[in-house]
């Protein structure tokens, strides 16, 4: 049995911690009154999503995906999804960058960072 | 190949290159920075004109590779004709758009910047064939997006923006994993690829990415309930980025939703649902919003809502041909329309809807108001209108009879509130002018134009001639530009255009047209002439809007197709109730009438789509070929030509529009547009007369209706204090007894019904002419505040008295001859039950009628209308006219029923035979010229023995302060006047017959909606994590029904 889990492959490892972090982050999101604990929440969301990407490209035994000669035998990692996470990364950081500003902007005005003070707007 | 310079990729490219030189240039000098900003939108437009122009001439659809490898293993874009329409209504407003935010936009280069790459991220949504891609334009877009709704930094701004970031980053976080989802499936990022790999799709994987994918982007469109959020942001955003959030990132969505729906197709009716629920919720919501962009936003919401709909439903149908016109007509109206309601409502600045009457002290952004409201409430001739026309049209022929009824009832929904708003707009309190330039209305007006340019394509694409069936409302906006002209140089210009009009038309029309021809232009044309004695007003609106309604009346005799004539209808729908809302205090009432009508033109849309779905032509006179559905089509056009007519428990508009509108325009409301509706029941009527069997017992319950309505409205026309009430009840009676006649479907019962028509046009015409110029003169509508006015005012008091003995059916006046042929036709299809219904409601109609000639002019005289004058002659003139008309068709009948006579028996066989001035029915005979002799001869010898009487004894008359007043004076003494509750002993005994229920039930209806809307609307908390947790609950419900489908 313990066997069994230790012998799991990597890539599910990530997988399953990343749909965790996802859950966490969510949680963190939805029950979180404070902006910045709200921020916190998101990046871990974003963080899981992006080592699910990840898993879901690797394949165990993989290379690199860096191509020599025209040896059909080598597998490779898929590159795609590895490229993608990097630009998904990029994207992230922009948005919890403006989601700190908006939290900067938020207590200026208010005074407070409790998500519940911007709730002036509702029906 | 691709023009270079005008490939569509240069968009990107532009932006980016751009994007680094903006802020240099832009400390060197802020008008060049301005300058290059604008010259790179700009440049968007031309690229995306380019294109379009040159696929609209045929060349292939343009692909653009990128990497220089094929697809699927670069990224492509593409550039088709549905992409380049997108992108250039895009472009435009984002043109337009920075042009209004200029004054924001310039104090900041960053500012500047992100706009550009706005709209760019936009494009590239449109553009791009690759799910990562889209994925990368969508957070380009959002990321933009956040900061342009925050840039001004108040509370509410910050609030919104920071609640659309949680939830647009959840979205996007759905996107992004069910991308990969379908990678790990697939192996593929680019759309036509997994569409082509679908069947790898169906695991558990693979459905669980779609479902992410699908979520992701309808919780962008806003969905009901998952879009609080988007509400938040379209009420505190500035209205100039609320405005392209409505429209431009909308649009862009909706367009991604477009190119995935292939990949959906086993979740298109989850996505109809969606769509359908937004609709017909937030419209249902919209009627609590008080708040002008939040409403605005609701009306964003559920716009976005029909389309997704729209879309989901028309890809199921596969009406190709139909899809790109419903689609594109929806988006471009709601496009075009709501930019420029959101840019108008930042220049009116003012939050609440109540108090928007500051808009009518600037005309030209007043008229604006008005035209973007009719678009978005989808009125002719602007392209929602068409599209749908044909939405309702298809929808029908693929039987999704449901769907139909949520677009009509959101539809009406939407109109009620949008027109509220214009209701408070036009009501009189005076507020602080609004202060703009031409420059800001610029692009407002440029809103307006493209979308009458659109609506007018849109009527050659339907194969009309627009300039033919568009001709009323060009007329009116011609009539516009006189507005500065003194009342009488409108009144004559529009008997000008009306009477060339009538020229025109009339020689064209034949049989029954032709006699409504004569009531609707001829008639019209006459009591416009009442409209001249209140010269002295300004009445900027009225006269456009009178010019707009002849003509669509014309248009409506004219029509051939069931578009056509729905087109007309709507004209004249919108027309009048245009014209109601001019009266003082007509908010309500006018609002009420909108309502119904548009209630009762869906009913005719829903008809006339049924037997489209049937007959597959558009023709009139292919009701002839109805066979199926015969009895639900008649109904449903029953429906709405009867809430035309005023018909009982629907005729709850009536009485307040006729109160409260002009006085000379309840003369043509009375008697010329209520006769619309029942040129509608012989219209479809004269086609459908071989079908009579399968429509009997629709037509007995009708007769029956007829005859209720008609006692009834005797009933409650009795216990009016009320003048012009009394007479709209009476309306209300009298259509009644037309009505049956018309359900008789005999000859006889036909021309009955005619006759009575005409009669009544006349009759009432008159009538509520001179009581214009009584209520002119007395300023009151209480008949116990008049009295006496024969000697002050004896033509009126003739015109009265000749249309009251007109209305009653006694000889010698021609509603003899309509009474006498009404019981002929009903003993002869042997109703005499019905009968003698007939007799009893006539019997109380001279209650009313008595009542009304007694108090306003006999009795004794108020002291203070002890001066009052004749009515104005030009109110007079028209009224002689008519008499002199009453009189010549009393003495010679025939001259009425032959072409009465003439004109249906081509449908249905006569039954009538002359002879001589005698005309002959199976049941007797009459000789109205006999008859006339007769009485006049019985009047004229008592009168001249009474005249003889006279002279030879000196009586004298009593006169009204000869009475003794005793004790002590009333608190209210018009109470104890005689002429109060004239008829309170009825009214005791039958006064429960008459008891508003229908009143109330429609008042209850309205608040039971608005209820429902405030229920509705509990789920918006305004708390950012409580929309998070409901986009959460959203995706679950979609997966879960999904595994249940």
């Amino acid at each position: 049995m313990f066997q069994d889990l230790l012998n799991t492959p990597l890539s599910t490892v990530v997988l399953i911690t990343g749909f965790i972090l996802v859950l966490i982050g969510l949680w963190g999101m939805l029950m979180h009154k404070n902006i910045i604990r709200i921020i916190v929440g998101f990046t871990l969301m974003d963080t899981g999503i992006h080592m699910v990407m990840v898993a879901i490209g690797y394949l165990t035994g993989g290379k690199a995906p860096i191509i020599e000669g025209a040896n059909k035998n080598i597998v490779y990692v898929d590159p795609v999804p590895s490229a993608l996470v990097l630009t998904s990364i990029v994207i992230g950081l922009g948005i919890t960058a403006i989601m700190l500003s908006y939290a900067i902007q938020i207590h200026k005005a208010k005074k407070s960072l409790s998500i519940d003070d911007c709730a002036e707007m509702k029906w | 190949m691709v023009n270079s310079l005008t490939n569509p990729l240069n968009i990107i490219i532009i932006t980016l290159l751009s994007s680094f030189l903006l802020p240099l240039i832009y400390q060197k000098s802020e008008q060049r920075a301005v300058n290059l900003f604008f010259a790179v939108l700009a440049a968007f437009v031309v690229i995306s004109l380019s294109g379009y122009l040159q696929l609209l001439s045929g060349l292939p659809t343009i692909e653009v590779l990128t990497a220089g490898i094929e697809p699927p293993f670069s990224i492509n874009l593409r550039f088709g004709i549905e992409e380049a329409f997108v992108t250039l209504a895009i472009n435009v407003a984002a043109l337009l758009g920075a042009w209004y935010l200029l004054p924001h936009l310039k104090t900041n280069a960053p500012l500047m910047l992100l706009f550009l790459i706005w709209i760019m991220g936009m494009n590239g949504m449109v553009m791009t064939r690759d799910l990562f891609n889209l994925f990368i334009f969508v957070e380009i877009t959002a990321i933009s997006t956040f900061v342009l709704i925050g840039f001004n930094r108040h509370n509410e701004t910050l609030s919104a923006g920071f609640k659309y970031i949680l939830a647009g980053s959840l979205a996007s976080s759905f996107l992004l994993l069910g991308t990969m989802l379908l990678y790990f499936q697939t192996g593929t990022l680019n759309i036509d690829d997994l569409v082509a790999h679908q069947s790898l799709l169906t695991g558990p994987i693979g459905t669980a990415g779609l479902v992410l994918i699908m979520t992701a982007i309808l919780i962008e469109l806003k969905p009901y309930p998952a879009n609080g959020w988007g509400l938040d942001v379209y009420q505190a955003a500035p209205t100039g980025v609320s405005a392209l959030i409505s429209v431009g990132v909308s649009a862009s969505y909706l367009f991604a939703l477009y190119k995935l729906l292939p990949l959906f197709d086993t979740l298109l009716p989850l996505i109809a649902i969606a769509g359908g629920l937004t609709f017909v919720m937030s419209n249902f919501m919209g009627l609590k919003q008080n708040q002008a962009t939040r409403l605005l936003g609701y009306s964003s919401v559920g716009q976005v809502g029909l389309l997704v709909m729209a879309l989901a439903l028309l890809s199921q149908t596969n009406q190709a041909d139909h899809y790109l016109l419903i689609a594109g007509g929806l988006f471009i109206n709601h496009f075009l329309a709501k930019a420029g309601l959101f840019w108008l409502a930042g220049l009116a600045a003012e939050k609440d809807i109540k108090h928007w009457s500051h808009l009518k002290q600037h005309p030209v952004i007043f008229v604006l108001f008005v035209v973007l409201l009719a678009a978005l409430a989808g009125l002719p001739p602007f392209p929602a209108f068409w599209a749908k026309w044909a939405l309702v049209h298809t929808l029908v022929e693929s039987q999704h009879y449901i769907w139909v009824g949520c677009i009509l009832l959101g539809s009406l929904l939407e109109a009620v509130y949008l027109f509220r708003w214009y209701g408070y707009a036009k009501s009189k309190t005076n507020e602080t002018a609004i202060v703009c330039q031409a420059r800001q209305t610029f692009p407002i007006k440029l809103m307006v134009a493209l979308l009458l340019l659109c609506g007018h394509a849109m009527a050659i694409n339907f194969g009309l001639q627009p300039e033919r069936v568009l001709l009323p409302v060009y007329a009116a906006l011609a009539m516009l530009l006189l507005h500065k002209q003194p009342s009488y140089t409108k009144a004559l210009v529009t008997l000008l255009i009306t009477g060339i009009f009538t020229l025109q038309v009339l020689p064209t029309l034949t049989g029954l047209s032709w006699i409504f021809g004569m009531i609707f232009l001829v008639g019209s044309w006459v009591l416009t002439i009442g409209s001249l004695y209140k010269g002295t007003e300004q009445r900027p609106s009225y006269y456009p809007l009178l010019v707009m309604l002849i003509l669509s009346l014309g248009s409506l005799l004219l029509a051939t197709t069931t578009l056509e004539f729905f087109l007309a209808w709507e004209f004249m729908t919108v027309s009048s109730y245009l014209m109601v809302s001019l009266g003082k205090n007509a908010e309500k009432s006018s609002l009420q009438y909108l309502a119904f009508s548009l209630a009762g033109a869906f009913f005719i849309l829903a008809g006339f789509a049924l037997a489209y779905s049937e007959t597959h032509s558009m023709q009139l006179s292919s009701f002839a070929q109805l066979a199926e559905h015969t009895v639900m089509i008649i109904t449903l056009l029953l429906f709405g030509f009867l809430i035309k007519l005023g018909g009982l428990g629907v005729h709850v508009w009536l009485p307040g529009v006729y109160t409260d509108t002009d006085d000379d325009f309840t003369a043509i409301m009375s008697s010329i547009v209520s006769k619309a509706g029942l040129f509608g029941l012989f219209a479809v009527g004269i086609h459908i007369t071989t079908q009579f069997n399968d429509i009997e017992a629709l037509m007995f319950v009708l007769g029956w209706f007829g005859l209720v309505m008609a006692l009834a409205g005797a009933l409650m026309a009795v216990f009016q204090e009320d003048v012009k009430k009394l007479l709209a009840y009476s309306s209300v009676g009298q259509m009644g007894y037309i009505i049956t006649g018309f359900a008789l479907t005999s000859h006889m019962g036909w021309v009955a019904s005619m006759y009575l028509a005409v009669n009544h046009v006349l009759y009432k015409g008159l009538i509520f002419l001179a009581i214009a110029g009584v209520l002119y003169r007395t300023n009151t509508r209480l008949m116990y505040k008049m009295g006496g006015l024969i000697k002050n005012m004896p033509i009126s008091f003739v015109s009265v008295m000749i249309g009251i003995i007109a209305i009653s059916g006694v000889p010698p006046l021609l509603g003899f001859g309509g009474k006498w042929m009404m019981y002929n036709a009903l003993v002869e299809k042997g109703w005499y039950l019905q009968t003698a219904m007939a007799f009893f409601a006539s019997a109380v109609a001279f209650l009313y009628l008595f009542r009304l000639i007694h108090t306003v002019f006999l009795g004794q005289q108020k002291t203070e209308h002890a001066d009052i004058k004749e009515a104005p002659i030009t109110l007079l003139i028209p009224q002689v006219f008519i008499m002199v008309i009453i009189l010549a068709f009393s003495m010679f009948p025939h001259v009425l029923i032959e072409p009465l006579s003439t004109a249906i028996s081509p449908y249905i066989a006569s039954t009538i035979t002359w002879t001589g001035h005698l005309l002959e029915t199976k049941q007797g005979y009459w000789n109205g010229f006999m008859v006339m002799n007769v009485v006049a001869g019985i009047f004229l010898v008592p009168l001249f023995i009474l005249w003889m009487l006279s002279k030879v004894t000196n009586i004298q008359p009593v006169k009204q302060f000869n009475i003794v007043f005793a004790a002590e004076r009333p608190e209210s003494p018009e109470t104890t006047h005689y002429a109060y509750n004239f008829y309170a002993f009825y009214e005791k005994a039958l006064g429960f017959l008459v008891k508003p229920n229908a009143i109330h039930f429609w008042d209850a209806s309205a608040e039971w909606a608005h209820s429902f809307g405030a229920a509705l609307r509990r789920f918006y908390t305004g708390n950012g994590q409580t929309y998070m947790a409901i986009i959460l609950m959203y995706l679950g419900i979609i997966y879960l029904s999904m595994r249940a489908i």
